[in-house]
């Protein structure tokens, strides 16, 4: 097998390989990669530089891990997981990533493929007026910069105190919707200013509102798809991929160049200028994690929003209302974060970036009605390919800090897509194969084609067959927004 | 001479890149400012009926430019503007230790119904981020997050 590296990987097994500490100076632990042969043939020959200089950062415990839809990202690749050591070990934004908290949402329905059909066009008209997407888009939460401070303290707390969303919500968001340790005093002027009035948009980009199908043929275990209130039968879900908009953009931007200075003063050196970190306990690591925690919080409130927008949409087009209509949260779980978790009798300040919690049966963190089955996991497919559903494995719990896969991952640049399909083109043929699209900018959404990512399926067989996840539905498009 | 710029395809495969170049330090900043511009929106379909003055001083080039760009970004999110065009002015101090950027920028709010919107850009990163000169010949690469 040929691989887009010079450094010795060893198989561990059909899905899991290793790179040893011995191929790059500096490396403390080994590199870790789940992948099946085929898509770490695939894997560009950032991740595997990338992951080996995350190997190498001060603090690291066991691992350096990637997941079979990483690719190359700023400091750590798509996909990384790292957990450090909180007491002597760093924190790095790079191993978080720029939209801090992006994450996913899926939101069920007793509402069936039949009943929405007719009313699609409709439906999406209204979900598109509703939720703004795209450049420069403003949500329809006013507020004045103490209650900003309030969502970045509260976070989903704040929406649903105020009307935007029903009390069980927070069961069924990681962490409750609001991590603690927020402190708005560590966020710039500059980054409240690009955020407070974004609040309930989706932004561009991957990011995207999706009405989905979960058909029976599609459901792959029925015990826990019944815990999340999923029958088949073609029910319809929505789904909601987005984050902390330029307000988390803009705290990364501000601690990076803080981290830098700080490298200098704490003797790090770091093999990639976008691995910059401090650590965890210098007063510089306490006020990014700060801040941190308050553009976390902030995403979380930013997909409460929008869930009530999705909520209010459905009731005016289908004339009831949520409650009615069952849309009760299946669950929302990050994508980019760092949490202090407890793994054993110890606690690890784990960085997951473009990967997704994925606690298994019985973890305390879980609410009541999932502790039985694990985690849900939501991991956001291509618009024209689909989506999948998940539960957390003990075995993720043991090998990954509780942790998988969060999409399917690109394999083409946006500008090569754009030379490859037309937005308009593929706007008509995804109309053809019943998924009604509705985008803000026509070169975005022609940079989201499905021929740009990886096979979602492959991905999830991998982490399915690893054991860190298990499938339990996939779930099939049939309308999109995109900004 | 006007400078140049061109987006890059293999740099972020999730992102956006682009090479910007001038046969001086203000064409190499106005070219790289156009870039951006026209990442955010194509601005021929942009009014001009909002303004803004920026000024900003940074010890060099390289940072100047990375500060600027990211003042772009910002003000698309925090004013909620895309930009039909810029005129700058740069000059340094006698010894060098300190460059100006005076920025007037031009352009209109968001308008999803007449302006033709394309990425909305979240940050300017430091990922292979190069100021290079060579003779009077000035290029810059910028990778985009969006």
């Amino acid at each position: 097998m040929t691989l887009n590296t010079d450094m010795q990987v060893n198989r561990i097994d059909d899905y899991l390989w290793e790179i040893p500490p011995s191929e790059k100076a500096g490396m403390l632990v080994p590199a870790r990669i789940y992948a099946s042969s085929a898509i770490l043939g695939a894997m560009d020959r950032g991740v595997f530089d990338q992951v080996t200089n995350v190997a190498c950062l001060p603090g690291i415990h066991r691992y350096a891990l990637c997941m079979p839809d990483g690719h190359w990202g700023y400091g750590f690749p798509i996909g990384g997981v790292a957990a450090f050591d909180p007491e002597d070990g760093i924190i790095s934004p790079g191993g978080v990533g720029y939209d801090i908290n992006c994450g996913m949402r899926l939101i069920r329905t007793d509402l069936t493929l039949s009943e929405v059909q007719p009313k699609l066009e409709l439906l999406m008209t209204e979900l598109f007026r509703r939720v703004p997407a795209g450049v420069g888009s403003r949500g329809f939460v006013n507020m004045t910069r103490r209650e900003f401070r309030e969502v970045m303290r509260q976070g989903a707390g704040w929406c649903i105190a105020r009307g935007y969303g029903w009390a069980e919500d927070l069961e069924r968001i990681e962490e409750r919707g609001c991590l603690e340790g927020a402190d708005p005093a560590h966020v710039t002027d500059y980054a409240i200013e690009r955020g407070i009035n974004q609040l309930g948009t989706l932004g561009s980009g991957n990011h995207y509102l999706e009405v989905q199908v979960v058909s029976d043929k599609h459901l792959f275990d029925r015990e826990p798809a019944a815990a999340m209130g999923l029958t088949g039968r073609d029910q319809i879900v929505v789904m909601v991929h987005c984050g902390s908009r330029g307000f988390g953009h803009q705290v990364a931007s501000d601690y990076l160049k803080v981290f830098e200075k700080a490298m200098r003063r704490y003797g790090i050196s770091v093999k990639d200028q976008q691995l910059a970190c401090a650590p965890f306990r210098s007063p510089e690591g306490q006020d990014y994690f700060g801040a941190m925690n308050c553009a976390a919080n902030t995403a979380f409130a930013n997909r409460q929003v929008i869930t009530h927008q999705i909520r209010e949409a459905f009731a005016a087009v289908f004339d009831s209302t949520p409650h009615a209509l069952g849309m009760q949260l299946i669950y929302d779980v990050a994508h980019n974060i760092a949490k202090v978790e407890r793994y054993g009798d110890r606690e690890w300040l784990v960085h997951r970036k473009g990967a997704t919690r994925a606690f298994g049966p019985g973890s305390p963190e879980l609410p009541d009605c999932y502790r039985a089955i694990g985690q849900p996991v939501i991991c956001g497919g291509s618009m024209e390919t689909g989506s999948y559903l998940l539960v957390g494995t003990n075995r993720a719990m043991h090998d990954t800090f509780g942790s998988t896969m969060h999409g399917s991952g690109r394999t083409m640049s946006r500008a090569q897509a754009k030379r490859t399909v037309r937005g308009e083109q593929l706007l008509r043929d995804m109309k053809q194969h019943g998924i009604l699209v509705k985008a803000v900018s026509m070169s975005g959404l022609a940079e989201e084609a499905g021929l740009a990512y990886k096979n979602i399926s492959e991905v999830v067989h991998t982490v399915d067959q690893a054991g860190i996840t298990k499938k339990v539905a996939e779930l099939k498009p049939i309308g999109n927004i995109k900004g | 001479m006007p400078g140049t710029f061109r987006f890059l395809d293999e740099i972020a495969v999730a992102d956006m890149a682009f090479e910007a170049e001038g046969d001086s330090l203000p064409a190499l900043f106005d070219a790289a400012t156009q870039a951006l511009i026209e990442s955010l929106a194509n601005p021929a379909t942009v009014a001009q009926t909002w303004q803004q003055t920026v000024n900003m001083e940074e010890p060099d080039v390289d940072t100047l430019l990375f500060e600027w760009l990211n003042r772009l970004v910002y003000l698309k999110d925090a004013q909620a503007v895309v930009f039909h065009h810029a005129t700058l002015a740069l000059h340094a101090t006698p010894d060098r230790s300190a460059w100006h950027l005076h920025a007037e920028l031009v352009g209109a709010p968001v308008d999803q119904t007449t302006q033709d919107l394309r990425s909305d850009v979240k940050g300017v990163t430091k990922h292979l981020y190069a100021v290079t000169q060579t003779g009077t010949s000035w290029k810059a690469r910028v990778v985009l997050d969006v």
